[in-house]
Order: structure tokens, then sequence, then C-alpha cells
């Protein structure tokens, strides 16, 4: 084990923590790479927790009555708004440590406001049944000379049509969410076609947008092509080679005003990795 | 009005040098031109399992054909020599799952009729025809309903980290 310190406390690195790294990738970790190195060394490496944020808490309970939603169609079971509520409640009350200054309650409105809005606009049909709901996949890349890719599929609708539901302060413009989103979007072609042995009908993205008057934006694309294939392996061949130099550097730029390891960053003297 | 017009064909040999043949073909309309490429994913997901369902009952069988029972070779018109074995019901999904959906089932003593009721109501299939993406829906709805897993509803809760 590598004593490593960090923000004053003594952390240990796993002597093959690195390797293990190599041998599967997600497209969550894959973007945590490529926006800052040393951001998914705090992260996945010296595996440091951060309490969950207020933001972070707000997308997780819309995702879990999503989820429940889903089921219920998958189920076959009737629309009942009146569950879904009690799924959002007991959701959000499971929670420690949030600083919400004061917002909580206004917080907790609006996420079911725009729950209820997202409902109302859908355009997914109350009887319409999933091919899958939250499925865990994976996809062997090895005769490409890349990691096992793994994740979880939010929803895929009839037709092979993947859904990633994404909530957000800001409307989204479609070109630049096809774009932020992309490698995950591609991810997930590779982890379907994999698994149901066909191309994807296509893919969406569902914006839950937490605006004074909630609104709903469904940003649509087609199928993963080759092109879109091809840049994500490239970025994949780079995870692999920056792990293996332990290329453990930071990005700094706008999206470190956001950063959970801001303090953890700014103490870092070069020399803080596990090659040292 | 755009009429989308699909075919789905298999064919597949028998014993004796005898095949049989299953095609589908199916119309539909669309009002867009966008909604083609998934309209027509979807459509060759339906016609593929509908033909592959059917097309399982080989029916009639020339007598010289037929499988003998006690699993000895027997001769075809040519005079050569073909042994018949009996048809192996393979698995769509991967080793591993098929192995987890075996082992949930056995050991929480569930019934495999029953299982395979589950996988028809979910996928409008039997257990051993899922896919890989199927097979994980399944061992995740089965681990729920026995109490090994924590409900899929649920995992979000603790901030959905993946």
């Amino acid at each position: 084990m590598i004593a490593t310190s960090n923000n004053g406390h003594a952390k240990t690195v796993e002597p093959d923590i690195v390797s293990i790294l190599q041998q599967t990738v997600s497209a969550s970790r894959l973007n945590c790479w490529l926006q800052c190195r040393l951001k998914f060394y705090f992260r996945y490496v010296l595996k440091l927790t951060k309490p969950k944020t207020a933001a972070l808490h707000y997308g997780s309970v819309l995702h879990l009555v999503l989820q429940q939603w889903n089921l219920n169609r998958w189920r076959k079971q009737p629309f009942d708004l009146e569950r879904l509520r009690q799924v959002f409640d007991n959701g959000w009350a499971d929670q420690q440590q949030i600083e919400w200054d004061g917002e909580e309650a206004a917080q907790k409105a609006s996420a079911w406001s725009v729950l209820e809005r997202y409902f109302a606009e859908t355009p997914i049909g109350g009887n319409e049944l999933p091919e899958a709901v939250e499925v865990s996949v994976e996809a062997d890349l090895s005769h490409h000379g890349l990691p096992v890719l793994i994740g979880v599929l939010d929803l895929v609708r009839s037709g092979g049509r993947i859904v990633d539901f994404k909530s957000t302060g800001k409307t989204p413009d479609n070109e630049s969410a096809l774009h932020q989103n992309g490698l995950q979007l591609d991810c997930y072609s590779i982890l379907y076609r994999e698994a149901a042995g066909k191309r994807e009908g296509g893919r969406e993205l569902h914006h839950l947008v937490k605006t004074k008057v909630p609104k709903v934006i469904v940003t649509e694309t087609g199928p993963m092509q080759e092109h879109q294939r091809t840049r994500l392996f490239r970025l994949m061949e780079n995870y692999v080679e920056g792990l293996e130099r332990k290329d453990f550097v930071p990005a700094i730029g706008m999206q470190c005003a956001g950063c959970e390891f801001r303090n953890e960053c700014a103490k870092w003297s070069g020399y803080e990795n596990p090659t040292h | 009005m755009i009429t989308l017009e699909t075919n789905y064909s298999k064919k597949i040999g028998l014993p004796g040098y005898s095949s049989h043949q299953f095609s589908i073909t199916l119309k539909s309309e669309l009002s867009d031109i966008s909604q083609v490429e998934a309209e027509s994913a979807r459509l060759y997901d339906v016609l593929q399992n509908s033909v592959d369902s059917n097309i399982q009952q080989v029916g009639f069988l020339p007598n010289e054909a037929k499988p003998s029972t006690n699993g000895n070779a027997h001769t075809n018109g040519n005079g050569h020599h073909r042994s018949i074995k009996p048809v192996e019901e393979t698995w769509k999904c991967s080793p591993a799952q098929k192995d987890l959906i075996l082992k949930i089932t056995d050991e929480n003593k569930l019934d495999k009729t029953k299982v395979d009721q589950l996988a028809q109501d979910r996928f409008g299939k039997g257990v051993k025809q899922l896919n890989k993406l199927e097979a994980s829906g399944l061992i995740e709805e089965l681990l729920e309903q026995t109490g090994q897993s924590k409900p899929r509803s649920q995992r979000f809760a603790r901030g959905g980290a993946r």
C-alpha cells in the first residue's frame, strides 16, 4: 500500500487499483477522466467520498421516481400518482448531511412539480411497454484491445430506443445536449448492441428542466454512427494509456467552480500520486 | 402517408436433407419518414420473434428422416450415414446469465414454469429465448422477488453513482 497525504488525512492506495481500473470502464468513469484526471484520481484511485450535494439529491430523487414509473409500466401496473408521490416522499427523506441553506422545502416542491410536468408531457404512452428498465449490462471490447465496458441502461423503450433522464436548471439546447452527452449515449449504444444482439432504434435525452415554470425537453438522435464508435474507442484508448502512465494532472477551467475536490486540488503539489 | 412493407423469412435444414421455411410479411403506415428507422427496428424484432417461435414446430417429416429412438445412425437415400442427435434447447443469453437464472431458481425452489411465465409476461418469450438484455432484466426481477437484491427503484436513493 502507498501512503498518500490528502487534505490532512492519510489515505492509502491499493497497489493494484490502477490495473483494476484498466480492466473495466463505464461512461461516468470515462467522462470523469476526460473532464479532469486529478478529479478522477481523487474519486476513483484514492476513493475520497464527499457528502451528497443538494443538486445531486434532487436529481437522484427524480430518477428514483422515474424508475418506479418505468417499472410499473414494465410490470403492466396502472399509473398511480399517489403511489409515486409516496416513493418521492420516501426518497426525499432518505438523506444525510445535505446543506440546504433553508431551501429544502422549496427544492422539494420544485422537484415534485417538475415530475408532474413530465408525467403530463412525456412522449411515452401509458401503455407503452419498455424493453428494459435499469438493467446492468457489459460489453467485452478486448478484441479491440480495450477494457470491458460496463453500465446500467435506465430505460429502453419499445423499438430499442435508449432513454437517459437528465435534470437540469437551464433549458438545454439540443445540439449542445447531444455533444455533451454523446459519449454516454455512445457507451449505451455499444452496451445495447452487445446485450440485445441488434442495433438500437435511436437515443433520447429526456430533460426535466427545473425552471420556475418546469419544462420537459426531449432531445432525439439516431443510432450510433461508425465515426462516433471510433471516436469513443479512441477516448477509451486514451483512458487505458493515461492510467498506464498514471497521468493524473488537473484540467483547470470553468468546471473547477463546481468541483467537490477543489480543496484537495489546491493542495496537490504535483507529486502526490502513486508513482511517487 | 408512407407505407412500410417488411418481410422476415427463415429457412432451416431438417434431418434427411429436408428443410422447411416460414416467412411473414407485414405492411404498416407511417405519418413521418423520421419514424422509419425506429419502426423498422421494432418490426424486425416482432417478425423475427414470431418466425422463430413458429418455425420450431417442424410438423410432418418423411419416415426415414425421423431420428431413431436409440440414437444410432441411419441411412439416407444417398447411402451416407448421418447420426441424428436430439435437438438441444440452447439459451440465447450468456452462459453466466444462464447459470445465475438456474441458481436463483434452484436455491429458492422456484417453479420453473412460473419463471418461464414471468419471462413470457415481461418479454413475450420463454426464458431460453431471452437475449442478454432481457435476461439481465429477468435476473433483477428474480433477485428482487426473492429478496436478494434491493429493489431497483430504491437504488438511486444513495446518490445514483454508477
